[in-house]
């Protein structure tokens, strides 16, 4: 049976077609093209795929899209603003070179937003705890951490 | 293609009705982290989701001196939450080591102890506290002691019309500790997983509790262990033999995460530990 979902997804309501064991990332990315969710483990394990539910980071790959019905959900697509100025995290990740294959940016950009939404001065170990359910097989932590570091503190990186 | 079906009542009496008509066929989703991993990896194909997160089950009191947790009760909520901090400070440091942030806001305390891990988190130290849970199902209800309530990996005593309505937690006296070894600091399942309570007076143990996850097909308690320690006065050399005691009523398997004797080892040593914080005694 398919059932018709309403969620907010970026501040935008929309209605979409799904079937009840269809995860909230198979609908972000095959129903609604919004791919800034990665598939990466699908167990929950890696953080890949990591969005804001009401403003919590949850895994969107263990998330049945049916209990988002009327929830808000928001991805990296919600970070830019119209005229295509970055996110100030996105624009530190950027400039600390804290991506490198940049498979799990999305699901760090959401860790450290949730992070410091709530905790805008957070310390080191706050940070590493905050990205401890997130995996950067690259090893760029120390870049990420240096990142998140620099926008709760407010200092730019030298050139 | 059958696709199933899904539901999400309102009121816990449409939930137990859905149960009972359905049976074996409903599954029952509350934040979906143990759950939906089988869905995803086709190792099951549920033919009715029941999802139970909107039944006003997420809620923490007080009720008689006891602690009353709602079975959807998020694990976030359990870091961080006043009572569960003053009443059950083991199942807070349980919680705080449980998953993930992004897996704390999803999962739940009932999910949790229905999944019937051997590895749970919050099991051992709903053990230690001698926890009750209240299962519901359509015209009844029954309570079960938390020690009787696991009966292999991933079962319960829990029938197919039954649901976990909420989780009774005694005001205990003495302190509780819990302490878990896992391969990374977080989404890790534990090694070996130990929580303790004990009441002294003095130099002696007046009342003591052992409980270890991920040493046996399910959590347990080591009553052995703890009958050792009883009205005894606690040094170290006790401790230690009592821990090596707890690991002799274990019988843990080899698998991804360790091999049994390296669990036998490191779980002597984490039983040891938590007694002797629980004790004050300087390691």
């Amino acid at each position: 049976m398919n059932y018709i979902l309403s969620f907010t997804l970026n501040g935008c309501p929309v209605d979409v077609l799904v079937k009840p064991a269809d995860t909230l990332l198979d609908v972000l990315r095959e129903k609604l093209n919004v791919t800034s969710p990665k598939r990466g483990c699908d167990t929950g394990d890696c953080g890949s795929c990591t969005v804001l539910l009401n403003g919590k980071p949850v895994r969107s790959c263990l998330t049945i899209a049916m209990t988002a019905a009327g929830k808000h959900v928001e991805t990296i697509e919600s970070f830019t603003s119209k005229d295509g100025k970055l996110h100030p995290l996105q624009h530190s990740f950027h400039e600390h070179g804290s991506a490198q294959c940049g498979f799990c940016t999305p699901g760090m950009l959401i860790s450290a937003k949730a992070l410091l939404d709530n905790n805008p001065k957070p310390t080191r170990e706050e940070i590493v705890e905050a990205i401890s359910g997130n995996i950067c097989r690259c090893g760029a932590y120390l870049e990420i951490i240096e990142a998140i570091q620099a926008v709760a503190t407010g200092v730019e990186k030298e050139e | 293609m059958k696709d199933g079906m899904y539901f999400a009542p309102t009121r816990i009496a449409q939930a137990l009705k859905l149960l009972a008509e359905y049976g074996e066929k409903a599954h029952i989703l509350a934040g979906g982290t143990d759950l939906v991993p089988k869905i995803n990896y086709y190792e099951l194909k549920p033919d009715i989701l029941l999802y139970i997160g909107e039944l006003g089950l997420d809620y923490l009191k007080k009720k008689k001196g006891k602690l009353v947790i709602g079975a959807t009760t998020l694990t976030a909520t359990l870091t961080n939450n006043a009572l569960v901090a003053q009443k059950a400070s083991a199942l807070a440091e349980a919680a705080r080591q449980s998953g993930s942030i992004a897996t704390r806001n999803a999962g739940t305390i009932g999910g949790n102890l229905a999944n019937a891990s051997p590895a749970a988190d919050l099991a051992t130290p709903l053990l230690v506290m001698d926890a009750k849970l209240l299962l519901g199902r359509a015209g009844g209800k029954r309570v079960v002691a938390i020690k009787d309530f696991f009966t292999g990996p991933g079962k319960t005593v829990l029938k197919p019309d039954e649901l976990i309505i909420e989780i009774y937690v005694p005001s205990v006296k003495g302190r509780t500790i819990f302490l878990k070894l896992g391969r990374r600091k977080a989404m890790t399942l534990s090694v070996a997983n130990v929580a303790v309570r004990l009441e002294m007076a003095g130099d002696t143990c007046n009342e003591v509790r052992i409980a270890m996850g991920a040493m046996s097909p399910t959590p347990m308690r080591c009553t052995r262990a703890e009958e050792m320690l009883k009205g005894r006065i606690l040094d170290k050399a006790l401790v230690n033999k009592s821990a090596t005691e707890a690991v002799a009523e274990t019988n843990p398997i080899d698998d991804q995460r360790a091999t049994a004797w390296y669990r036998k080892k490191a779980g002597a040593a984490l039983v040891a530990q938590a007694l002797l914080q629980a004790a004050s005694i300087d390691d």
